[in-house]
């Protein structure tokens, strides 16, 4: 008999926390916490603790499978593996490489995502590679990029325990990242002031100092208007913004027009809680910002980015402990997947694809010459297949029929392609349209690295075997590479493949298993002795001039305003219980017991003038399509604000968002469209 | 301490006198219960306050070492155990969860410092083997202030403390006495489900009253709370009382059956019971 | 100023307190309007969640009404219950809830008017303690 505890990371949000899986004779029995993990601390949120049982769910795929006479029929890896290869080789000659695209995944390892954006520049001569990302945080990697250097979050997690000030813009903390909020709430215990801004009255309202309740989409003119406050009242870092900081009367001038009058205009926020909640995060000494989807997930997303980098670099809340940027990532490996490269325009670390010196290092070490052309996002990729340009797809672990906005013309785009391929663990909706599946391990099943929002790179261990003939997803990169006939994919251990990322890649460059194996590391890990950088910019920012820069941004109304037919602000969101696509989530029980379907929140006023009951079902719909959904009355989303969660695949919200995009980072606007509500005869099945 | 824990789990083994060895295993800093199959693996043992070793292994809802045991019901098997997991072992064994018969218990006594740590009562084992015993902590602060605290200041406190709650379920989950297959907490007529903050104070109090009596004081929950609910506190208020008024402890004898299934004339109440309590 | 009127759930078992009740009832005892009986076969089904989810809705006191000790039509099925109020009762002193809200009594089936005396007593009692602040604590 055999019992053992493997250490593992969770594949669940950003926070990075650990736990262990529990295996007696080869089976994954149960989860432990870990006491000694300095994010977790042995407390875990309730997806962490259930993140077994999807791991030995009985719907997992474990044969490949190949659609014949519009039908799925299994087939060996030999088989489907030479179908690709026949395939790839097809629309490389007659369309060229560009004609397919790639999707990597925020959920594999970095091994993984580095070898897939190898194996689409290196084999298919494609730059055509993006991943989810692109639909959350792009508009942070380009705004954080031209405000400070680099797009990541520039304090750490047990940092926020020791603010003096918090500022939670458009995050759902206690319900997105439960073990962040832990922190937050610590600072609370320990004197730090809160003020959070959201639409919603989200669970972190009740511990509140300041709630600013602002309308959806005018989050530039808070920033200005707290920046227009504390300006005003002299509150400002002058040492700071003269030593460090450049475009500073830009910025002073765009700020004047933002009166706490014309922001209450605007946003609806009364001058007072503005002018107190300004004071809060000024005086404190201090202060660090929170924020997640509720301001990248705007056409303005890169805008409302760069501002909140305005006010932490205006007060001088950049470069020492408890304070800083730290927008918080969703996925366990999303800021891994963007470290390693998986986006159109830049290799690993951030160099640019059109940077010839970029090129031509990776151009060397992996032995080929490489595309020039940056290549397309997420959305683009679904707007050209659905125009025929992209004729073949490779998809892993993502699941765009059900997290990208406007599906049905995902649908439309998908449907067209002429070959797709998806890799994943589930058949799940996406996977339903493939022409070939392959069926790929779980996080508890292999080895590799995932990178959690504070830059922390940990290790993830196997614990079990995949199950039937599924296999890792660098195994399977790396196979169907080799039989396309690429000669650099040979790698004996995910360890290996760390080594090549460390040799490219400055900030990952200190990286490797032996030391991962004793604990984590913080990126920028230069070199082998350095120990990892707990936060940023200490002395100078990451610009050309190593001066961060301050923008005058003005505010700008989002692509969809309510009117006369669509009445309703739309919000879509995430809840703790379930997770994205819910694919992880809804095949466990304990989840699906507290929340076995999709609801739209709408508020008690507006409930009372549709003659709605609570759990009624209506029907939502906007310029791109309708559903029918629970109704549920709360006080928690203000009058003429709806919001439902993306998360139910039976009520998909992303049916209804619209695909409008942010000009720079591409990201669409989940956060604001225009929708109706009515009320349906029949109850759907 | 520690060396002598080792020689004598490789005396266990060779002598035969227990065929595997159930202990806490130190690897690249980390500590976590594993199964010790063979002597040559004991330079990995270790003791230590930060894990415990008899946890409920979920979904399927079975205590870890009743899920060895029903694989392998021969296999004797020796467990370093604290005190804290003595007094788990023989409350699971009363409630017919794992058999005591084929386990034997190498009694490890905690220092001071690591009682204090746990803020712990009795932090020593019955069938203790190696260490002494120490006094443990009798005063607690979080449960001075609490009884210091008039009703409606009482209340105002842990409607605080309970909004905070995310539901997690991990004070549940780390519990070694929570192995219900039909867990109250998850229904939806207890406590509201799908919303946070959970039906206050419903979804807690349901385990204030089923853990009760059988709360073994090993404060796992409290450490495993996410946002630093302070539980153990009504928990020890709660053995104060079980111990008051039935003269009873959990985890001292597994012959000794609790008091909640039992009549009155078998296990006595304090109080008079003629009529109103 | 409307008088406040407590509102009380009682649990009465199906062989002692719900037949005294009925007795209170046909021999038409006057007690006031505010109990809401719920019947149960025994005062051992009463789960201490029943009581805590009745404070929890709203209710300003619960009576559990049982047979006397030695009585019980399932023999001891009123120990258990017993045991189980006192330690409701700690745990609810602890989280700020009055003990004395809940109150555990034994009526046999002959006691009509010892049924109504307790119900009057324990509506007196609940009018001077106010209404149950954890009606404050708002719902979804």
């Amino acid at each position: 008999m055999e019992y053992k505890n493997v250490l593992t990371t969770c594949p669940y949000c950003g926070a990075g926390c650990n736990f262990y899986l529990q295996v007696l004779d080869g089976e994954l029995v149960g989860i432990l916490p870990c006491k000694s993990h300095p994010v977790s601390q042995g407390k875990l949120c309730i997806k962490g603790w259930n993140a077994g049982e999807f791991v030995t769910s009985d719907e997992r795929l474990t044969k490949p499978l190949i659609r014949r006479n519009g039908s799925f029929t299994e087939a060996s890896w030999q088989e489907v593996l030479d179908t690709i290869a026949k395939k790839v080789k097809e629309y490389k000659e007659s369309y060229g490489p560009d004609s397919i695209s790639v999707l990597s995944s925020a959920k594999c390892t970095n091994e993984e995502n580095y070898l897939m954006m190898k194996f689409a520049r290196a084999v298919l001569g494609t730059n055509n590679v993006d991943h989810c990302a692109r639909l959350c945080h792009a508009s942070t990697v380009v705004g954080l990029v031209q405000s400070f250097g680099s797009g990541a979050m520039t304090n750490s997690i047990r940092e926020l325990e020791d603010a003096g000030c918090i500022l939670v813009i458009g995050s759902n903390t206690a319900e997105q990242h439960p073990l962040i909020a832990r922190y937050i709430l610590r600072a609370k215990e320990k004197g730090a002031k809160l003020i959070v801004v959201d639409p919603r009255a989200i669970t972190l309202t009740q511990f509140a100092d300041h709630y600013l309740r602002l309308r959806p989409g005018t989050d530039v003119a808070v920033f200005n208007g707290l920046m227009n406050v504390i300006l005003g009242e002299g509150l400002e870092d002058k040492e700071f913004i003269n030593e460090r900081t450049e475009g500073f009367e830009e910025l002073k001038e765009t700020v004047k027009r933002y009166t706490p009058e014309r922001v209450e205009e605007i946003t609806g926020i009364s001058k007072d809680k503005l002018i107190a909640a300004a004071r809060a995060y000024a005086k404190a000494e201090r202060a660090s910002i929170i924020y997640s989807m509720g301001i990248t997930q705007h056409t303005t997303g890169v805008d409302n980015v760069s501002s909140s980098a305005n006010l932490a670099m205006l007060t001088g809340n950049v470069g020492k402990t408890s304070t800083g940027i730290n927008p918080l990532r969703g996925q366990n490996n999303v800021q891994g997947a963007c470290d390693m490269g998986a986006l159109p325009n830049v290799y690993s670390g951030y160099q640019n694809v059109i940077d010839e010196k970029a090129r031509e290092k990776f151009g060397n070490a992996w032995k080929v010459k490489l595309p020039e052309k940056p290549g397309l996002t997420v959305v683009e990729m679904m707007n050209e297949a659905a125009r025929g340009n992209i004729k073949a797809m490779y998809i892993m672990g993502e699941n765009p029929m059900i997290s990208d906005p406007d599906i049905s013309h995902v649908k439309e785009g998908l449907k067209n392609l002429e070959f797709l391929v998806v890799q994943d663990i589930f058949l799940t909706e996406t996977a339903q349209l493939a022409d070939v599946v392959l069926p790929a391990a779980s996080y508890a099943e292999k080895e590799g690295t995932f990178t959690s929002t504070e830059r922390l790179v940990q290790m993830v261990r196997k614990a079990i075997e995949p199950p039937g003939e599924s296999r890792s997803d660098w195994q399977i990169i790396c196979d169907l590479a080799k039989v396309i006939g690429s000669k650099e994919f040979e790698y004996k251990s995910p360890a290996e493949i760390m080594d090549e990322i460390a040799s490219l890649t400055p900030s990952y460059g200190g990286i490797s298993y032996d030391r991962l194996r004793k604990g984590g590391l913080a990126w920028p890990c230069l070199s082998k002795e350095h120990p990892g950088t707990p936060y940023l910019y200490k002395e100078k920012f990451t610009r050309a001039n190593d001066r961060g820069k301050l923008f005058g941004i003005e505010f700008k109304e989002p692509a969809e305003l309510p009117d006369d037919e669509y009445p309703f602000i739309l919000s879509t969101g995430r809840i703790i219980f379930h997770f994205h696509t819910g694919t992880m989530t809804r095949k466990t029980g304990l989840l699906n017991r507290e929340v076995a379907t999709g609801y739209v929140e709408i508020s008690p006023k507006d409930a009372e003038r549709l003659a709605l009951a609570n759990r009624e079902f209506v029907s939502v719909q906007t310029r791109r399509g309708q559903i029918e959904i629970k109704a549920l009355i709360t006080e928690r989303v203000s009058e003429g604000v709806i919001f439902i969660p993306f998360h139910f695949a039976e009520c998909a919200a992303n049916v209804l968002t619209n695909p409008a995009l942010d000009p720079v980072a591409k990201i669409p606007e989940y956060k604001v469209c225009a929708a109706k509500i009515e009320k349906i005869k029949e109850i759907p099945r | 301490m520690l060396e002598k824990v080792r020689d004598l789990a490789k005396r266990w083994l060779e002598d035969k006198e227990v065929d595997v060895i159930f202990g806490l295993k130190e690897q690249d800093g980390y500590i976590a219960p594993y199964l010790f199959t063979d002597a040559s693996e004991l330079g990995n043992l270790t003791i230590s306050t930060q894990c415990r070793l008899c946890y409920t292994c979920r979904p399927s809802k079975e205590n870890i070492l009743s899920l060895m045991q029903r694989k392998e019901p021969n296999t004797k098997i020796g467990v370093v155990a604290r005190g804290c997991d003595e007094r788990a072992l023989i409350e699971l064994a009363k409630r017919g969860q794992i058999d005591l018969g084929k386990v034997k218990i190498m009694g490890v006594a905690c220092t001071q410092d690591e009682a204090k740590g746990c803020k712990c009562e009795r932090a020593y084992p019955n069938n203790l083997v190696l260490g002494e015993r120490v006094k443990g902590v009798s005063e607690d602060e979080n449960v001075d202030a609490l009884l210091n605290k008039s009703l409606p200041e009482r209340l105002t406190f842990w409607r605080h403390e309970l909004s905070k709650c995310i539901k997690c379920y991990g004070c549940r989950n780390v519990c070694p006495m929570c192995f219900c297959k039909d867990c109250k907490m998850e229904q939806e007529i207890y406590a509201r489900t799908g919303w946070l903050p959970p039906e206050i104070p419903m979804f807690l109090f349901i385990r204030f009253y089923h853990v009760s009596e059988r709360c073994i004081g090993c404060g796992e929950c409290e450490k495993a709370c996410p946002v630093d609910i302070p539980l153990l506190t009504i928990f020890k208020l709660l053995r104060r009382d079980v111990k008051d008024l039935f003269d009873y402890e959990a985890g001292l004898d597994a012959g000794q059956e609790s008091p909640l299934l039992t009549t009155l004339d078998e296990a006595p109440m304090k109080e008079e019971v003629t009529s109103g309590v | 100023m409307v008088e406040f009127e407590p509102r009380i759930v009682g649990f009465c078992c199906n062989w002692c307190s719900y037949v005294g009740a009925d007795l209170a009832g046909v021999s038409r005892i006057q007690y006031p309007p505010n109990l809401r009986i719920i019947r149960v076969m025994c005062s051992g089904r009463v789960e201490p969640e029943f009581v805590a989810k009745a404070l929890s809705s709203g209710a300003d006191g619960v009576l559990v009404l049982g047979c006397h000790i030695g009585d019980c039509h399932y023999m001891y099925g009123n120990h258990r219950t017993a045991k189980r109020m006192a330690i409701l009762k700690r745990i609810l002193g602890y989280l700020g809830v009055d003990p004395s809200r809940i109150r555990l009594e034994w009526v046999s089936a002959s006691e009509g008017p010892r049924f109504a005396e307790v119900v009057t007593e324990f509506i007196k009692e609940m009018k001077n303690l106010g209404p149950n602040p954890l009606k404050e604590v708002k719902a979804c």
